[in-house]
């Protein structure tokens, strides 16, 4: 389900079928590395779509949780905890953060809520490929997802 | 005096005036017209039946495959990746079933769950179908998997929208 009002109808009729919420972590800047950054907030936030359409009935997809490069981790990770209690007490208890950036790899807070995939640049290859790849992706992240959700339902 | 039939000076003047206005303002009105109901009548042919796949690359296992649809929504046009699993039944006919789950609209997937191998299984809560679609009782979902219309066409197989069994 999208973060749009005709989904949360849908939610709010099947509410104890939605247990998980997708959280792509974006960062952002306009300094010299931006074509970096932007690399690294384009690809989970694709993913975290075909995630979506592959899951609809089961996630919700959230707007990503955005933070400047320049801003201290324990700012972001703050933001992120406080983000993952409200989740937890309101009947979604498998956050999952969808990220490229690597500042994230071992931050104890997110702990296997976090997933990180290594950003690829799609910009040069022919369509075919890209698929290709984002399902590859796509199927790697289906995979945590559905594991988390084991005997459940 | 005129004549009966003869047409005075102010009749002809009219006529022509008439006429010669309704053109203009005929000329200046159908364009306008045909652009605000052109989409509303191209949307039909924006739904045609779209080649998917060769006839001979179909097996009797389920395959999933992909093909792009312009999706047109009024005004708004858009193109739209779509999935289709395609097999061939016991009599040989092609069946091409939509992989959204009837529940809640997830994807399915065929073989997936290792205790029925030879069913469509949906990972989001457990929903399955036979084969042919049919939902399995006991399952989530309440209704078949929805069915493409098909058609095959110079040894391709093309698909147009689905719909439910």
């Amino acid at each position: 389900m999208k973060w749009c009002s005709k989904d949360l109808d849908m939610y709010l009729q099947a509410s104890e079928y939605v247990d998980t919420a997708i959280v792509p972590l974006i960062p952002i800047t306009w300094g010299s590395q931006k074509k970096n950054v932007i690399l690294k907030g384009e690809f989970p936030l694709i993913l975290s779509e075909e995630i979506e359409r592959q899951l609809k009935g089961r996630v919700f997809l959230f707007p990503a949780i955005t933070y400047l490069v320049s801003e201290r981790d324990e700012e972001i990770l703050k933001r992120i905890s406080a983000l993952t209690s409200e989740l937890e007490n309101e009947g979604m208890p498998y956050p999952v953060f969808i990220t490229s950036d690597a500042r994230w790899t071992g931050a104890e807070v997110l702990g296997d809520r976090l997933v990180n995939i290594p950003p690829v640049p799609l910009e040069h290859m022919d369509e075919e490929y890209q698929r290709e790849i984002v399902s590859e992706q796509v199927k790697h992240i289906l995979q945590i997802v559905t594991k988390k959700w084991q005997n459940t339902f | 005096m005129a004549n009966k039939d003869e047409v005075s000076r102010r009749q002809f003047l009219n006529y022509t005036l008439t006429g010669v206005g309704g053109f203009m303002a005929a000329g200046m009105l159908l364009p306008m017209v045909r652009f605000a109901i052109d989409p509303i009548m191209k949307q039909g042919a924006g739904q045609d039946m779209v080649a998917v796949v060769e006839e001979g690359k179909i097996t009797e296992e389920p395959q999933r495959f992909t093909f792009k649809v312009n999706q047109k929504d009024g005004w708004y046009e858009s193109e739209v990746t779509q999935a289709a699993w395609v097999f061939k039944d016991k009599n040989g006919d092609i069946v091409a079933l939509s992989p959204i789950c009837k529940h809640l609209g997830c994807t399915v997937d065929w073989g997936t769950d290792p205790s029925h191998p030879n069913q469509f299984y949906c990972p989001c809560h457990g929903g399955r179908y036979t084969k042919d679609g049919t939902n399995v009782k006991g399952t989530p979902p309440l209704a078949p998997l929805d069915v493409y219309k098909k058609e095959v066409k110079d040894g391709k197989l093309y698909l147009g929208q689905a719909e439910p069994q």
